[in-house]
């Protein structure tokens, strides 16, 4: 139905053109869903754009043909391609949420592509398609009555999806379409996606980096690296005999929960904690938070219930915080690092308050718990070269003086975690890769050698490919370093291999706590159980939940969450988390 | 050594190369740039030509049309308007630079403050600089220039214009600053060790200089704007032949009905390629500060 015939995508660029995407040969089946994966820059969502002919200038489809059925995209005439789009094949934009209008009730932008494509329509006809649309993606009709700020993240991506359908194209391309969103999430807004692709019956082109999602998802693989396809064929047989070295790292890179360790070569032995005298390292007593409300509003938002937890952190070890967005983990984290204030309760560091520090104090106290933030992308500032993340707490804290020391210091810890300084040291931020930079950042947790370490989401928007390094480095500062990590995430799987503690929170509360091996191995709570079955196996044979139906799964299961009372799980040495009452 | 010097000077050429190719993809800073840059430079030239006491009355004789030594004529109390016209036009810009970058930096530092402290600070100063938006500003510069009447300077003029050339700056910095408090490198900043100040100074002003230059020529055209109008009514300073003076004096001196032309058109015209000069490097500006407008990359 949709036939690709040795597109090549051309980028001129200051040295030179760089080819996009190179003699690419696809061929899709009406009724097929097909995934493309690859890292950021090989080129998958690139030949998506060229089959909507939407490549921003100035690069351009230089050579190959694109079929859809029997007509030429690339000969269409600008006002064809227009009504092509969306009728024939349609797009879900990357961040789709982002892509909603924010002045627009959601029937209306709906309506906008039926008007376009079929001229006039009465008012009654559009509401009635309108409803139908948000109803087959699952969605109550009165949402259709909504404006985008009044719904969720996965609202509003299935929303989009419904703008998507609601001509029942023949292609559909969603490109990553849940990669801003938890795994309950998502398996939610697969669902709808391949349940309002089977009832258009249409062809879908799925674009992402999650192996897992593919298993689960697609009949079709194709793996693109450097602008080529070099794997190719039924995702089973992919799962089951992977060629190229590329795709079998692809698939390795997926941690699974049980198991042996996706971390390669983990020491056995462990570095001493740094903390000194005999407090506990980091200690929470009866913290929790709540945003907004005050003298004249009403009441507030609680993002976390009264929470006590003592982090010994003479043996250092990772606790993992995980639970859907939302929950109050990472309001957790920002407690801890001191960019909130806690609403009740005491935050102590290694015995003081963090609340009643002087200035100079807490000064003192920065260095000693320090970030890795899940945004590799925002945390280094673009006007200067990447360096300054590392040098300037260098300067302020008095590590190191003079720039060649300073230096020496910055390049010690590039090697560190892998990175060759002599090409990292001078650039702009811009010039790296998410992971690269990622990297830094951990490399820069290395170099000041907190006693405290709060990684939020370290590697949620990085490579697939590239997590497991990332991970490795992380577990290394807790190994070799002593340093004691708060790891602040929404993957059970990696959570699972890292942690010492894992702590689930539902909510703003504790669901479920205790040694990862029977949290996440044999979880007890159903809402724990929910996050697990939520997860997308990278294996084809394994069925993506327990149920056929992910709606009605999280609904009961949310339903038991609700009311079940915490389970406190076996406790493990060196942390005490109390029972909140 | 020679090396080091070499890459430095290829790295300049290459920096000015840059700015060039730059300007011939932004006609409209380009275009502006000249604009007001051929002014400054009219008035600079000019002052080693003509005298600044020619600029005063009874330099020469009343009411003359343009002639060979007196290129611009006369007006009606003798001044000469060639004169007038280079020394007016400097003061005028000097004016509008002056209360522009008082309002700028007090504008801005209060922004600054207001967003990132947020709280009561903000609270506090977002107050002020609403209630004072909503005063007419030519009703409060009228009363207060009218207090000073008596030998008032271009100088003195500018500082009036500055006391409330700072609202809309502070207004439009804190909005920016709002959204980029929240970026990811204020926060690396901050378990760097580094305070609240050079946060702002360090972090975010170099991230929103294009912008905060854009804000300054702003400023400088609404402070040109608000003298003309204060000396309009003659409300300026009496000893010193800015343009807007000029305008006064031949409103007053009905140049209109004697139909002294050389009077009436220059110091408009210099007026006029100020205002556009400004506007053309505003947009030109704003388009290299807000990259969404930027058309190629």
């Amino acid at each position: 139905m949709l036939a690709i015939k040795d597109l090549c995508v051309d980028f001129p660029v200051m040295t030179g053109i760089v080819h996009a995407v190179a003699d690419v040969d696809i061929s899709i089946g009406s009724g097929k869903r097909v995934g493309f994966v690859g890292e950021s820059g090989s080129g998958k969502t690139t030949t998506a754009l060229a089959v909507m002919r939407m490549i921003k200038k100035p690069g351009e489809v230089s050579k190959g043909q694109i079929l859809l059925g029997e007509t030429d995209i690339l000969a269409l005439s600008s006002e064809e391609m227009r009504q092509t789009r969306l009728r024939r094949i349609s797009y879900i934009p990357q961040g789709a949420m982002n892509s909603l209008n924010p002045v627009m009730r959601i029937e209306q932008q709906i309506w906008d592509g039926i008007v376009d494509h079929e001229g006039a329509v009465s008012r009654s006809e559009l509401k009635r398609r309108s409803d139908e649309a948000i109803e087959g993606v699952g969605l109550p009709a009165r949402v259709a009555r909504m404006f985008p700020h009044e719904l969720s993240g996965g609202m509003k991506q299935r929303a989009c999806i419904a703008i998507a359908t609601a001509l029942k194209p023949e292609l559909i391309i969603a490109d990553e379409p849940t990669s801003a969103l938890d795994v309950i999430t998502q398996r939610q807004v697969m669902e709808t996606l391949e349940n309002a692709q089977e009832a258009i019956g249409s062809a879908l082109i799925l674009i992402g980096h999650d192996m897992g999602l593919m298993a689960q998802c697609v009949d079709e693989l194709m793996v693109m690296k450097d602008g080529r396809i070099v794997e190719r064929g039924a995702i089973r047989d992919i799962f089951k005999y992977p060629e190229h070295p590329y795709t079998r790292q692809l698939i390795a890179s997926v941690p699974s929960i049980g198991g042996e360790s996706f971390l390669p070569n983990v020491s056995a032995t462990t570095a001493n904690g740094q903390k000194q005298g005999d407090a506990p390292l980091l200690e929470f007593d009866g913290v929790s938070k709540v945003y907004g409300g005050g003298f004249f509003s009403k009441k507030g938002n609680t993002a976390l219930y009264p929470v006590s937890f003592a982090l010994d952190g003479s043996r250092p070890m990772i606790i993992s915080i995980v639970g859907q967005s939302g929950s109050g983990k990472s309001t957790m984290g920002s407690l801890m690092l001191g960019f909130n204030r806690a609403t009740t309760g005491v935050v102590r560091f290694e015995g003081r308050d963090m609340a009643i520090m002087k200035r100079h104090e807490v000064k003192g106290l920065r260095r000693h718990i320090q970030a890795v933030f899940q945004d590799p992308y925002g945390a280094f500032n673009p006007y200067y070269r990447v360096e300054r993340a590392l040098s300037l707490p260098l300067r302020r804290f008095g590590i190191a003086q003079g720039a060649a020391e300073i230096r020496e210091r910055c390049a010690e810890a590039c090697l560190g975690v892998g990175l060759d300084p002599a090409r990292i040291i001078g650039r702009f931020p811009h010039e790296l890769s998410g992971g690269q930079r990622q990297r830094l950042m951990v490399a820069r947790a290395l170099m000041l050698s907190p006693k405290l370490l709060v990684a939020d989401e370290p590697v949620s928007m990085v490579d697939a490919s590239l997590r497991a390094s990332i991970l490795k480095n992380l577990y290394d500062l807790k190994d070799k370093h002593g340093i004691s990590i708060v790891y602040i995430t929404h993957d059970l799987a990696t959570a699972y291999h890292v942690s010492d503690f894992v702590i689930v929170l539902h909510e703003g509360h504790v669901a479920e706590a205790g040694a990862p091996k029977e949290v996440i191995g044999d979880p007890q709570h159903p809402y724990t159980r929910l996050l697990i079955n939520s997860i997308p196996w990278p294996d084809v044979d394994r069925q993506w939940g327990t149920s056929a139906s992910a709606r009605e799964e999280t609904a009961r299961l949310m339903k038991d969450a609700r009311d079940h009372p915490p389970v406190d799980r076996s406790a493990v040495p060196g942390f005490v988390l109390a029972r909140a009452s | 050594m020679t090396l080091a010097t070499m890459a430095s000077e290829n790295r300049q050429a290459r920096s000015l190369d840059y700015v060039k190719g730059y300007l011939a993809r932004n006609p409209s800073l380009a275009i502006g740039i000249v604009l007001v840059g051929s002014l400054v430079l009219f008035s600079f030239v000019g002052s080693f030509f003509v005298d600044a006491r020619m600029a005063r009355p009874l330099s020469a004789a009343p009411s003359q049309p343009p002639s060979p030594e007196l290129l611009f004529g006369t007006d009606t109390q003798g001044r000469n308007l060639f004169a007038v016209l280079v020394y007016g036009t400097w003061l005028t810009v000097q004016l509008g630079l002056i209360a522009g970058a008082i309002g700028i930096l007090v504008g801005g530092s209060l922004g600054f403050m207001s967003a990132y402290f947020g709280g009561w600070t903000d609270r506090i100063i977002n107050f002020s600089t609403d209630v004072l938006l909503t005063v007419p500003a030519l009703l409060v510069l009228v009363i207060i220039a009218s207090a000073f009447r008596e030998g008032m300077t271009p100088t003195m003029m500018a500082l009036i214009i500055a006391a409330l050339a700072w609202r809309r700056p502070a207004r439009q910095i804190r909005a920016q600053v709002l959204v980029m408090r929240n970026a990811g490198y204020v926060d690396t900043a901050r378990i760097s060790g580094a305070g609240p100040f050079e946060i702002i100074f360090f972090e975010l002003v170099p991230n929103l200089m294009p912008y905060l230059v854009a804000s300054f020529v702003t400023a400088v055209s609404a402070a040109v704007l608000a003298s003309i109008g204060l000396e309009a009514m003659g409300l300026g300073p009496q000893n010193a032949p800015t343009l807007g003076m000029s305008i006064y004096y031949m409103m007053n001196f009905s140049a209109f009905l004697l139909k002294m032309w050389w009077w009436i058109i220059p110091p408009i015209a210099a007026l006029i390629i100020l205002f556009v000069g400004l506007y053309l490097i505003n947009t030109g500006l704003d388009e290299l500060a807000n990259p969404r407008l930027r058309r190629r990359a």
